[in-house]
């Protein structure tokens, strides 16, 4: 046996972000100020989407000391035009780690604002300087922090607390850090960039270090409908998450206190003189229909004690035995445990049994869960197995696991409801797409809603061809949740999808100037690691982003093999152009003749019909 | 007497140049004519594709069918060929006119002086064909001749017709190395000969021997050497030397399916040529050295190779060697599955050959 006794700690979440930062994406300067960028500009468009703002957002990174070389301290500002932050939350949401105000099933780009206090902390821990959060809620005042973190005991520490006058309200950033921003610049770049694409409705601009300035105003006047809070879908649930619903569903036999008495009395309209209990229930049996549940159970279980209100202060109910039909109680009086028969006839009895065992499976069914109706519910019970009016409290474990199976097997359930998802939608993403590539053909499409494990997502997906597009596509622009995607491209399943297909197929050869957006939103992504960059291939979410490309493919197919009858066109108009008139030189002399014949109009008269038709057919193709 | 045969003669060419003018000339008008209608001018051309060669038995010779394919300058995958093949005529049209000569290769390079693109010379043999197919006329009648390979030793007085040289005469037995067949040559007037036989002989090396040997006083005969399969000029020659002079000619090749076939070419034209009416000479004979000579003669022999073997099989299939001689010595080739070359009578001595072998030949080539 051991001497030396093992020491238990527990350490505080800022503490084991610490310690394990690479998680959230904080490995190094370069992955580190890229980070940081994503997560303040991410945060700000959350906040302005959610109050419903157009958003402008303002990103600033300067050098501390610019001729130092990489890596070297930054400064990185981020400011927006949302909602602010309560002054008395401040410290707490940006000194602390998992605090946020993002908890619930619906999509937004980040989870609990953990990433924000991440690049806080990284900073700390890199310059050792204080962040400064300046806020304005109201556009008149504005609260000014400068905050430190105590890691050990993840507290905010306030350095500087001031308050001063403003005409605008939203949230200011700032942090420094160690960056390296020639090597994170491209990337970062890029971010904003995409991040306009997808983002029309915002205006980004972006002060680097090295004075440039880059501006993306918004093209889109609409912000998307914002996401509601939802129930969840029967095909992303399992065994523990029905349990959890079950309790919630089930009601408590009432304590039979002074309290509830009182209660019980003044919904029955009772003064205060003792009635006898054949009078109680009496009243009771008249007004049933307008008592709340828990009056109902108290002059239920009065039903089978025969007690009236003074005996029953005296008792504590301990069991209803609804299997066996028995009602256990405690009795002060007498100091013992005593049992009676119910009778199952009794109405009473089944108020109590409705209140022990819960919803009946369709009740169930169509109240804890999103888009099931009495049909609906009727047919699944049908599938499987259960009676309808089957109590949820009445089921056993293997009866839960049963229904767990059930539930992912039956197929007649509607689609998971997208209120909880924000897609862009289809006119805006494609005003983006010809906006950003000025491109000769788009096709967009956002596929119905479909779910993964329970969690509803929608892919949009849009594809376009030449224009100001360089070759050597498709090149694929990624997004989840409205986050551009830059790393870890290769292992991403939308890059899988787009390179199985075979663009032969569809008319694409050589170096193609082609481009493909794809979106996918969900109350989950499913990135493959934490640092958010990739998607992983599930088989739901590879299934419509194939679903999604094959439309697309098959409308650049056809715009392909018309532009390609277009080129032929103009190619046969050059042939004739070309060769034509060396024939005439050459049976001039052959014929013996001295002007050459009049063949101009021969080509004249084929260039134009063709170019006025290829013009019409790309047009067509557009709309 | 005699300048009235030459002019006669004169007249002759001049009027074969004529002739060949204005059907080029008609041509050059129809797509002068299609073009001023605002029109693409369009032309048939026989096809030459294998299912449209057929064996004419009467005529003993390949001929084209009557399939034939559109050409269109409307066709923009024609386009080019079509122009090619305008090019080529408007060019043939010129040698034609200015009486100059070129050669195949010529013909490639010179497209570059006009814009017309080959891709290589492949491709503009295969134009000139397509002008050969379209007018039936042979391409040396546009002047446009291969590269000679092939030689005539003989007593055979010629005159030439080419530019600078009409009316100079030349006989053909005072270079012993014999001259080559060129298209002075071709194009030549014949004027008289003391021979009574042409006698083409497959190898340059034999051509020396019989030259040495004065086979042609010793048969009174003209010797051609075909050096293989024999040039289209050359088998243009043996015509004119059959048809013009009534000479008989006698083919003497290799013992194997090669020669015969060589033979067989010269007799009956190849799948190649069979839009051209002007290059076989019917009556030609094939005197050896059978399948038969190699076993009566006991040469020397070499075993056949795949390829010869498959050659005979494929000869089979061919219908001008469904009977008589063709069909006989095709079978004992394969039955032998050995081939013996003209050489191997040197076997029995240097001048065998000439002394014994082609003696005998002769007297049996009366009989056949």
């Amino acid at each position: 046996m051991s001497l030396i006794k093992e020491k238990f700690n527990q350490i505080s979440p800022s503490e084991f972000f610490y310690s394990n930062r690479d998680l959230a994406g904080f490995s190094n300067p370069t992955r580190s100020l890229y980070t940081a960028v994503r997560e303040f500009v991410e945060n700000a468009l959350d906040a302005c989407d959610q109050k419903g703002i157009l958003p402008d957002v303002h990103l600033t990174i300067k050098a501390v000391e610019p001729e130092k070389p990489d890596p070297k301290p930054y400064i990185l500002t981020v400011k927006d035009n949302g909602p602010g932050v309560d002054s008395k939350h401040i410290p707490l949401a940006f000194g602390t780690v998992l605090y946020g105000s993002k908890f619930g099933l619906k999509q937004a780009r980040g989870m609990f604002g953990l990433g924000a206090t991440m690049a806080i902390l990284y900073g700390q821990i890199t310059t050792n300087k204080p962040v400064i959060v300046k806020s304005s809620v109201d556009g008149k005042l504005q609260d000014e922090f400068e905050l430190l973190l105590d890691i050990q005991k993840n507290k905010p520490v306030i350095v500087k607390h001031t308050t001063k006058e403003t005409s605008k309200h939203g949230l200011s950033v700032s942090i420094c850090l160690e960056g390296d921003y020639s090597k994170a610049g491209n990337k970062i770049r890029d971010y904003v960039y995409e991040t306009s694409l997808i983002t029309p409705y915002a205006s980004i601009t972006f002060d680097d270090p090295k004075g440039e300035k880059f501006q993306h105003p918004r093209f889109v006047k609409d912000i998307p409908p914002a996401p509601t809070i939802i129930r969840p879908h029967p095909h992303g649930i399992d065994v523990e998450r029905i349990r959890r619903m079950i309790v919630e569903s089930q009601f408590e036999i009432p304590t039979i206190d002074d309290a509830m008495i009182e209660k019980v009395r003044k919904d029955l309209g009772l003064s205060k003189k003792n009635l006898s209990f054949t009078a109680i229930m009496e009243k009771a049996r008249k007004k049933w229909k307008t008592l709340p549940r828990q009056v109902r159970v108290v002059i239920a279980l009065m039903s089978f004690l025969k007690m009236d209100f003074e005996k029953l202060s005296k008792i504590t109910i301990e069991d209803l035995d609804i299997p066996n039909k028995k009602l256990h109680y405690w009795d002060f009086g007498e100091s013992q445990s005593k049992s009676i028969d119910m009778d199952p006839e009794s109405q009473y009895y089944k108020q109590l049994t409705n209140t022990v065992q819960g919803e009946p499976l369709t009740t169930f069914l169509t109240k804890r869960f999103q888009r099931i109706g009495p049909t609906t519910a009727n047919k699944f019970a049908e599938f499987s197995g259960f009676k309808p009016e089957k109590r949820m409290g009445t089921m056993s474990n293997q009866e839960l696991v049963q229904l767990s199976d059930s539930l992912q097997k039956f197929e007649d359930f509607l689609a998971p409801d997208p209120s909880c998802l924000a897609p862009l939608g289809e006119a805006p993403l494609e005003k983006g797409i010809k906006k950003f590539f000025n491109p000769d053909f788009t096709a967009v499409v956002q596929r119905p809603a479909s779910a993964y494990s329970g969690f509803p997502f929608i892919v949009e997906m849009g594809i376009a061809y030449g224009g100001d597009i360089k070759t050597g596509g498709p090149h694929v622009y990624r997004y989840a949740n409205r986050i551009p995607l830059l790393y870890d491209e290769g292992s991403d399943v939308v890059l899988k999808v787009v390179n199985d297909t075979d663009w032969g197929r569809y008319k694409v050869k050589g170096d193609p100037p082609f481009i493909i957006v794809s979106h996918i939103c969900s109350t989950r992504i499913p990135y493959k690691t934490a640092g958010k960059e990739n998607v992983a291939d599930r088989p739901e979410i590879e299934r419509e982003l194939r679903l999604a490309l094959q439309f697309l493919s098959r409308k650049l197919a056809a715009y392909m093999s018309k532009r390609g009858q277009a080129e032929m066109a103009k190619k046969r108009a050059n042939l004739y152009a070309k060769y034509i008139p060396l024939i005439a030189q050459f049976c001039t002399e052959l014929a013996g003749k001295k002007k050459e014949p009049n063949y101009k109009k021969l080509i004249d008269e084929e260039m134009p019909v063709e170019t006025s038709k290829t013009v019409k057919e790309t047009k067509v193709e557009n709309e | 007497m005699k300048t009235n045969k030459i002019k006669e003669r004169s007249k002759k060419a001049d009027e074969k140049q004529k002739s060949i003018l204005e059907m080029l000339k008609s041509h050059g008008a129809k797509i002068y004519d299609d073009l001023d209608h605002g029109q693409f001018p369009k032309f048939s051309i026989p096809s030459r594709s294998v299912s449209n060669i057929v064996y004419d038995k009467k005529l003993r010779q390949y001929i084209l069918g009557n399939n034939a394919a559109l050409r269109s300058s409307r066709n923009s995958s024609q386009l080019r060929s079509f122009t090619q093949l305008m090019w080529l005529a408007f060019f043939a049209n010129r040698l034609t006119q200015e009486k100059k000569s070129s050669t195949l290769r010529d013909v490639y390079y010179s497209s570059q002086a006009f814009a017309i693109e080959f891709e290589d010379q492949s491709e503009s043999d295969n134009i000139i064909v397509d002008l050969e197919a379209v007018t039936s006329k042979p391409r040396e009648d546009f002047h446009i001749f291969p590269e000679e390979r092939s030689s005539i030793f003989g007593d055979l007085n010629i005159e030439y017709t080419i530019p600078g040289y009409e009316g100079k005469t030349m006989n053909l037995s005072n270079h012993p190395d014999g001259y080559s067949i060129g298209p002075s040559l071709t194009t030549a007037e014949l004027v008289d000969t003391s021979a009574e036989i042409v006698i083409a002989i497959e190898k340059g090396g034999l051509f020396t021997r019989f030259v040495e040997e004065q086979i042609d006083k010793k048969f009174k005969s003209i010797i051609i050497n075909t050096g293989g399969q024999a040039p289209r000029s050359t088998r243009t020659l043996l015509k004119r030397l059959h048809d013009e002079m009534g000479l008989p000619v006698i083919v003497l090749t290799d013992g194997d399916v090669y020669g015969e076939h060589i033979a067989m070419v010269i007799k009956s034209g190849s799948a190649n040529a069979a839009h051209l009416r002007e290059l076989t000479v019917p009556d030609a004979k094939w005197v050896g050295v059978w399948a038969t000579d190699i076993e009566k003669y006991k040469l020397p022999t070499i075993p056949m190779t795949e390829s010869d073997i498959k050659r005979c099989y494929d000869l089979q299939k061919d219908p001008r060697y469904e009977d008589g001689i063709w069909k006989k010595e095709l079978d004992v080739f394969l039955r032998l599955k050995r081939k013996a070359e003209l050489e191997a009578f040197s076997k029995y001595g240097l001048t065998n050959i000439t002394e014994k072998y082609l003696p005998q030949k002769l007297e049996l080539a009366k009989s056949l």
